[in-house]
């Protein structure tokens, strides 16, 4: 194995194959959009390079503040509930004997469904005319509420629905990934603790805790990165209405390329939106210090 | 051991021929009742096909084996025909989405190269967006053939199709804008048919009062409630003309005007109207939700196509107030790629043949654009009413998202006058945002 890492002709041709994938279907789609972001391109006649007309016409772009807010919102509640609900869940699931493949997979569950159509479902969960609103109709209360359809208030009820049901399909992830590392730390270090007189939740707080804190950075990284490209539940459930309202980054840049046919205008749509993916993963990675233990 | 290693062998043989078979593609083409999405582009299609079949792709915005709206569905028996004509020679598959994804999903076609033989779009800056750059292919060579053109009932039919004296679209039918209402809602209410706007908020009082909900709408399909504001802009006297060339101001208080009335109007509106699609919106109408619908003329083939008994307590009248009605024709463009220019011709040509035409009239509902002699005894009776509203209107306008310099113009009009109803913009700040919006992208 030395020997073969020592090859360099060897590492070469083990890693051109990934690295023409990555260049082809990442790297040169990537420049040509930050190229494009600079243009005012139709995408069918050539670019006309337009300097940062694109960026200055987001600052004015009234749907493109409500689409910023809004991812804002995903990506400070998907963090955080994912965050308590997936390391209560891991905690609680790690503790417990009986049922705990059964309540794992039917918390993951929702995971590994489509999106699109999870988001059909739950539009007709809180249609009007189907679903909750009917069962509340029925028990009496007049007027239930506009789920997918009040737009009053900074966030609108549709945006805290919308998050509800992102967190119900993908909390699971978030316990699958504290459940990995909970399960790598030596139980030895858990009867020495009890040894000493720690109650369980003394357990979690001063071992558990520090512990899987690289990965609570890399659940939240990918939390929030999740969040910020958050698309199919959106488009599914309201598709940005009503009037735009429930838009966020990456709706707002289908509608814009897809709709008006601007190209640039939706390639600096996904520039911004790349670099807050990055500032975001930066400022996560900052934020939840890491330490090495012997585990 | 050995046993899962048998298993995991077997396993991984079952997914390689599951791969293997994915891969193997049906050469076969769909019959005539088409497809739902999925179906490749045109380019790609056209000119293909086995034993000397070009395949011809069509995108239109309906699901025309899920429909019950008598219209598509007259199209998916024109598909049908021509394929039986033309077995052996040409077979047209569709493309169809949705309504509101249909531009997104043709877009998407286009800017892949792959833009559909044939497709469906609306006059205006919509069919623009395909002309400017040459998607569409120019039909005047076909049309001036064999007197196909002479088969219309004028050539003011094509007015909105022509761009620099050649024909990109052709009509299909025409559909006038107008108030649907439930007749027997009105006699029970004591209302009348509103001539003027005072008449329209009597009625929609006398309505409310007797527990109905007056109207039905749709301000999550934006146009839907756009096309309410349009007819009372044209109430005010908006010119689009003028304001498109600066000698108009959007601040000079119609539109303010316009959009207050849109506020009282909207006190009549349904609870869901924000969210509620046009397709909702308008059964709310058919299943007895509410009074009135104001709509296009192309919802007599829905509304009868899913309530046939409906059609005897439906009424139709002009938006009151308003000496022109709005009108719009469904249009077919040709793509200026396509491998087979002569099948996709004679395909859009059966759409206008006499069988289709009549079909138009007689069962979904449409004005026909030919000079076809159709039985009016067996046309829905909401049809009449319809003939008789353009037959005393003083004129025709577009829809006011179609008939904005750009695209994104009547989009930016349509979400005004959303935000107008949601009380997120008072009339005087959405006139003044509309008459920025034209100083900064409508106005040279």
């Amino acid at each position: 194995m030395d020997k073969l890492l020592r090859n360099k002709k060897a590492i070469a041709f083990f890693m051109l194959p990934a690295f023409i994938l990555f260049t082809l279907v990442l790297f040169i789609p990537i420049v040509q959009s930050v190229y494009y972001s600079f243009c005012d391109y139709k995408g069918i006649t050539a670019p006309v390079f337009i300097g940062l007309d694109n960026y200055k016409n987001l600052l004015s772009d009234k749907t493109f503040g409500i689409a910023l807010k809004n991812s804002f919102f995903f990506l400070i509640f998907s963090c955080v509930s994912q965050l308590i609900i997936g390391l209560f869940y891991a905690a609680l699931l790690t503790n417990i004997q009986k049922g705990r493949n059964a309540f794992k997979n039917i918390i993951y569950l929702p995971c590994v469904l489509s999106s699109a159509a999870l988001g059909l479902l739950w539009m007709f969960i809180f249609s009007p005319k189907l679903g909750i609103s009917q069962l509340l109709e029925k028990w009496g209360v007049e007027n239930p509420p506009l789920w997918l359809m009040d737009t009053k208030g900074t966030i609108i009820l549709p945006m805290w629905v919308i998050a509800f049901v992102s967190l119900w399909q993908y909390v699971g992830q978030s316990m699958m990934l504290y459940m990995a590392q909970i399960s790598g730390i030596s139980k030895s270090l858990f009867e020495a603790s009890y040894i000493d007189g720690c109650t369980k939740a003394m357990t979690f707080r001063h071992i558990t805790l520090p512990l899987i804190r690289p990965m609570v950075a890399t659940a939240m990284s990918l939390n929030a990165i999740g969040s910020l490209k958050f698309f199919d539940l959106i488009f599914n459930m309201t598709e940005g209405g009503p009037n735009h309202k429930t838009e966020v980054l990456a709706t707002h840049l289908y509608q814009q390329g897809f709709k008006y046919f601007k190209y640039g205008y939706a390639s600096a749509i996904g520039v911004v939106l790349l670099i807050l993916c990055l500032l975001v993963t930066l400022f996560i990675n900052k934020l939840v210090k890491t330490e090495q233990y012997e585990m | 051991m050995k046993k899962r290693r048998l298993l995991a062998t077997i396993l991984s043989a079952a997914m390689l021929a599951t791969s293997l078979v994915g891969c193997g593609g049906t050469s076969g083409g769909e019959s005539g009742g088409g497809s739902t999405g999925g179906s490749s582009g045109g380019s790609e299609a056209s000119g293909g096909g086995s034993e000397g079949v070009q395949e011809i792709s069509w995108m239109f915005w309906d699901d025309l084996n899920a429909t019950e709206d008598l219209i598509s569905l007259g199209y998916k028996d024109t598909i049908e025909r021509f394929n039986k004509d033309y077995e052996g020679k040409y077979h047209v598959t569709p493309i169809t989405t949705n309504l509101e994804e249909y531009y997104n999903k043709l877009n998407a076609l286009v800017a892949a190269g792959e833009t559909p033989d044939v497709f469906i779009v609306s006059p205006g800056p919509q069919l623009t967006d395909y002309v400017a750059p040459g998607y569409a292919a120019p039909l005047d060579e076909y049309l001036n053939k064999d007197g196909w053109k002479d088969t219309f009932t004028s050539d003011a039919v094509f007015t909105q199709q022509t761009y620099d004296g050649k024909i990109y679209a052709v009509p299909l039918n025409t559909a006038a804008a107008c108030c649907f209402y439930n007749k027997e809602m009105f006699e029970a209410a004591g209302a009348s048919v509103p001539t003027n706007w005072d008449e329209m908020i009597a009625a929609c009082d006398k309505l409310q009062a007797a527990g109905y909900t007056p109207v039905t709408i749709s301000a999550g399909t934006a146009w839907c409630l756009s096309m309410v504001a349009g007819y009372l802009c044209e109430a005010e006297g908006v010119d689009l003309a003028k304001l498109a060339d600066g000698s108009a101001s959007w601040e000079d208080g119609k539109l303010e005007s316009a959009c207050n009335k849109l506020l009282k109007f909207s006190e009549y509106f349904q609870r869901t109207a924000a969210g509620d699609t046009n397709d909702v919106a308008t059964a709310n109408f058919y299943n007895g939700e509410a009074a009135m619908l104001i709509q296009g003329s192309w919802a007599i083939g829905q509304i009868n196509g899913q309530s046939p008994d409906f059609e005897e307590k439906c009424g139709v009248f002009q938006f009151p107030g308003v000496d022109r009605i709005i009108a719009k024709s469904d249009s077919l463009c040709m793509s200026s790629t396509t491998k087979c220019p002569e099948g996709s011709a004679a395909f859009i040509k059966y759409f206008t043949d006499d069988t289709a035409q009549k079909y138009t009239a007689e069962k979904g509902g449409k004005i026909p654009v030919t000079k076809v002699q159709y039985d009016a005894s067996a046309a829905p009776k909401q049809l009449g009413d319809v003939m008789n509203i353009f037959s005393n209107a003083k004129g025709t306008f577009g829809f006011y998202n179609e008939s904005l310099p750009t695209t994104e113009a009547g989009a930016h009009f349509d979400d005004t006058m959303v935000a107008v109803f949601l009380k997120d913009m008072t009339p005087a700040d959405a006139a003044k945002d509309m008459e920025e919006y034209y100083k900064a992208n409508c106005r040279k």
